[in-house]
């Protein structure tokens, strides 16, 4: 008969567990990291790094970086992403040693405004350097906020996805969906922080709550590792007798998933239900079939099943995944090094400052006027470490450096919206990935004549 | 005219709803007494989406069916389709208890009942339970159980279930028209019972009815339901299809479907065209026909090779012994005969109902495969049950209340 010994002494496996740390940049950033601290997410160091001073006391984190000391004294950066990445170059030391022994960072930011735009992409970089795997969780910033803010958002992404592992993106636009229109405005961007919190800390509770069916940072970093740092995040969480089902379609609901129409796309997917410990096997069965129409044969599935007891009767389904080629892209990840090697002059634009100033508190935005074409500049190579992106991540402006070019083309096709029809209307019919109400030879890519 | 000996079939269809009104005569055949038939809106895929019209063109097929059997309609048949329809199979077992040795028709009751004991999602309810074989005492081969000895009763079942609400919009619409739904089947059932004979089925056949919203299909083997699915695809995605791929209005497109329509690749000629001609609101215009065919037959490729992918995983394809079976109003299309036996590599029928007495031509087209199928499977229940060993009377319905309200 084995027996266990009751003395048995069990080796203490939590400093086996890891070190999570939630970043938070600029106000956007920090709104999300006071969301995430609300929630509350187990064993994680928040950290808030800001240019203003104001937004930096009011935060909850527990450690505070504040950045250009001397360049911005205090104040935000102005809506200026040069200066945002001047003022965090000042800090590097103070963020570095925030950083220290992290082995997985969540950076979350707002992109359009000075500090998310220009300070994210650096802190990213630190993380990287300090072999952490970098999550960046980014908000893009509504297009009636003018055209120039979202050009310096999409600058500001280019330059995150080059460094970090993976980057889910919230776009604004989209996020509004969730919030009626008429909810009110502080309500409505609340929501939005409530969204990305609960990315984040499903994320976290997946890398380090013991599962049943256990998936390991390992599995984390393939699913979101491979593509092209495009990331898709689902979640939801439901309780009652049809639990399973509706906790599976609020996760599709999720503004990110587009209804699981894109799940089609991906070539890892994982999915991870946490529940009490009243979880059955049927509901696991009935998450994962209904999930099974979503996604192609192909598609690599990941299935964590976790037992938290403090869920009780709820039971959460959290998918995570990311679009492109899974084929590995050396350099992204593995060969930080060699991102200093090439400098594309298209990248290295970053606009001069505008007369208006934006803060970084998403509701105080203001359509940014872009009527002047605005005089722009190569930036100076700062020391060692130059601001660079490999040409991969920003095929549009760059194609002619593009090195799969054939591939990149494919990928552009897909994104394109495809008209349904008659049936924009109605209920999709979604086989294998398919949907089926897109005609097929414009799916098979057969060319009528 | 005696109530018990008509019977009336209601398809609300995704281009067409439908109304079959038949005649039981002494000799247990049916006859055809009026068909009626108008066009369908507010319905996409099988199902309602706009209550109001639909109710409305309900009522006029409804009125049309009257008028031309001259039969007051109080009671209907309905078909039913729509994505959200699907199946399994299961078995159930009871155990005779002690001191009793014969099997009687509680057994069947409770064997059943067994069956339908599983974890469907909350808002889910079943439409049939059907059972497909029986075994006495883990024997096989048992027809019909009752009388027989045994300790062990175990019967396999082919559950056919859908969302409660999703079904129930189409019976409030009927009930709204002061009409009785007396019994609910899905379509493929009755096109089934519409297009083959009990040989086919005891062969194994594969029925596909290919309608304006949705392809459904059911396969028969040993005499009993084996498998049975919806997929929301079917004539209105060609059409849609046409509209998009040569950029002309959905209504024109429809029509090139109709009349020009063909899923045979390379049989016109290079180049060869059709004139559209001008309407109000159209300008003319010549489109190729070789762009029209391979549009259509990506799309009933497709189709078809999804519903072949079901089967196959089901592992059923190798028992269809009589063939394929393609009805509905979507298998006029010019080929398709053709194109499905290349698919499925075995001899394809274009099925039409078996014939009846009566109106001819309602049984020789097979847009109205489904809406006679009902008036069979109401007459086969209605004579059958509740005492005869036949199949239809195995069929019992059980509806788990979706009747309510």
């Amino acid at each position: 008969m084995v027996q266990l010994n009751r003395h048995y002494d069990r080796k203490d496996d939590s400093d086996e567990s890891i070190a999570i740390k939630v970043v938070g940049i600029g106000g956007a950033g920090s709104n999300v990291l006071d969301r995430v601290m609300l929630d509350g997410v187990d064993s994680a160091d928040l950290v808030t790094i800001n240019t203003d001073v104001q937004s930096l006391t009011a935060s909850v984190a527990a450690h505070k970086v504040q950045l250009g000391r001397t360049l911005t004294r205090g104040l935000g950066s102005g809506g200026d992403p040069e200066l945002g990445l001047a003022a965090a170059e000042e800090a590097v030391e103070e963020i570095r040693s925030v950083l220290q022994g992290g082995a997985v960072v969540f950076v979350c930011a707002g992109l359009g405004g000075g500090t998310g735009s220009g300070a994210a992409p650096f802190v990213t970089r630190l993380a990287k350097e300090e072999n952490a795997l970098v999550l960046v969780f980014a908000t893009l910033p509504f297009s009636f906020e003018g055209r120039r803010r979202c050009i310096q958002a999409e600058e500001g992404l280019a330059r995150l996805r080059a460094y970090a592992d993976a980057v889910v993106c919230f776009e604004n636009d989209r996020m509004a969906e969730i919030a009626l229109p008429r909810m009110g405005i502080h309500e409505a961007f609340a929501t939005a922080d409530l969204t990305i919190s609960q990315s984040i800390r499903s994320v976290a509770h997946l890398l380090q709550s013991p599962g049943l069916l256990h998936i390991g940072f390992d599995g984390v970093c393939k699913v979101l590792k491979g593509g092209d740092a495009r990331g898709l995040f689902g979640f939801g969480e439901a309780e009652g007798e049809n639990r399973a089902h509706d906790s599976l379609v609020r996760a599709l609901k999720n503004p990110l998933m587009n209804r699981g129409e894109l799940l089609e796309e991906a070539h890892h997917v994982l999915v991870h239900i946490r529940g009490g410990t009243n979880v059955t096997l049927g509901e696991v069965q009935i998450i994962m079939e209904e999930l099974n129409r979503h996604i192609n044969d192909q598609t690599q599935l990941f299935m964590g099943i976790g037992i938290d007891l403090r869920m009780e009767n709820r039971l959460s389904v959290s998918i995570l995944s990311s679009l492109g080629e899974s084929i590995a892209k050396p350099g992204v990840a593995e060969q930080p090094n060699h991102k200093e090697d090439l400098i594309p002059g298209s990248m290295m634009k970053l606009m001069a400052p505008v007369g208006v100033v934006a803060e970084e508190r998403p509701v105080s935005r203001e359509p940014v006027e872009s009527k002047e074409p605005i005089a722009v500049q190569p930036e100076p190579p700062v020391g060692p470490p130059v601001w660079s992106t490999p040409a991969k991540s920003e095929p549009k402006m760059a194609p002619s450096v593009q090195p799969k070019k054939e591939e990149a083309k494919q990928e552009i096709l897909r994104f394109e919206p495809v008209s349904r029809g008659r049936f924009e209307k109605s209920e999709p019919t979604i086989i294998d990935g398919q949907n089926l109400d897109i005609p097929t030879f414009l799916r098979k890519n057969i060319r009528v004549k | 005219m005696a109530k018990d000996n008509i019977f009336v079939g209601l398809e609300i269809g995704t281009s067409k709803i439908c109304t079959v009104v038949a005649e039981a005569r002494g000799d247990g055949t049916l006859k055809v007494i009026g068909v009626g038939n108008v066009p369908t809106r507010g319905v996409r895929k099988g199902e309602i989406v706009d209550f109001d019209t639909a109710k409305r063109c309900v009522h006029d097929a409804i009125a049309d069916a009257e008028e031309k059997s001259d039969v007051e309609i109080s009671e209907v048949y309905m078909g039913i389709t729509g994505s959200h329809i699907r199946s399994f199979n299961n078995r159930g077992v009871v155990m005779l208890e002690e001191g009793r040795e014969e099997i009687d028709g509680q057994d069947l009751e409770d064997v059943r009942a067994n069956a339908r004991e599983v974890s469907l999602p909350i808002d889910d309810c079943i439409l049939h339970t059907i059972v497909q074989h029986y075994y006495v005492d883990g024997q096989d081969g048992v027809l019909n159980p009752v009388g027989l000895l045994g300790k062990k009763l175990e019967a396999d079942f082919h559950i056919v279930y859908g969302i409660r609400t999703r079904i129930q919009n189409a019976i409030r619409c009927v009930k709204e028209l002061e009409l009785e739904p007396a019994d609910v089947i899905i379509n493929s059932f009755a096109a089934a019972q519409a297009v083959l004979e009990k040989s086919h089925k005891q062969l194994g056949a594969l029925v596909i009815d290919i309608g304006g919203g949705t392809t459904d299909f059911v396969i028969y083997i040993d005499g009993a339901v084996k498998q049975s699915g919806v997929l929301a695809v079917g004539g209105d995605h060609i059409t849609n299809d046409i509209s998009i791929g040569l950029k002309i209005p959905t209504a024109r497109a429809e029509k090139l479907k109709v009349e020009e329509g063909d899923v045979t690749l390379a049989t016109a000629f290079p180049g060869e065209t059709i004139l559209l001609k001008d309407e109000t609101g159209f300008a003319g215009r010549e489109v190729e026909r070789e762009a029209l065919n391979q549009i259509i037959h990506a799309r009933l490729r497709e189709a078809l090779q999804i519903v072949k992918r079901q089967i196959e995983t089901e592992q059923n394809l190798h028992y269809i012994g009589a063939g394929v079976f393609i009805t509905g109003g979507c298998s006029q299309i010019r080929g398709l005969q053709h194109l499905a036996s290349e698919i499925f590599e075995m001899p394809v029928t274009m099925a039409h109902a078996l014939s009846m007495a009566g109106v001819t031509s309602a049984f020789e087209n097979p847009h109205f495969s489904t809406a006679l199928g009902l008036v069979k499977y109401a007459h086969l229940v209605q004579t059958n049950h509740p005492t005869s060993s036949g199949f239809f009377s195995r069929a019992i319905r059980k509806f788990s209340g979706i009747f309510r309200n």
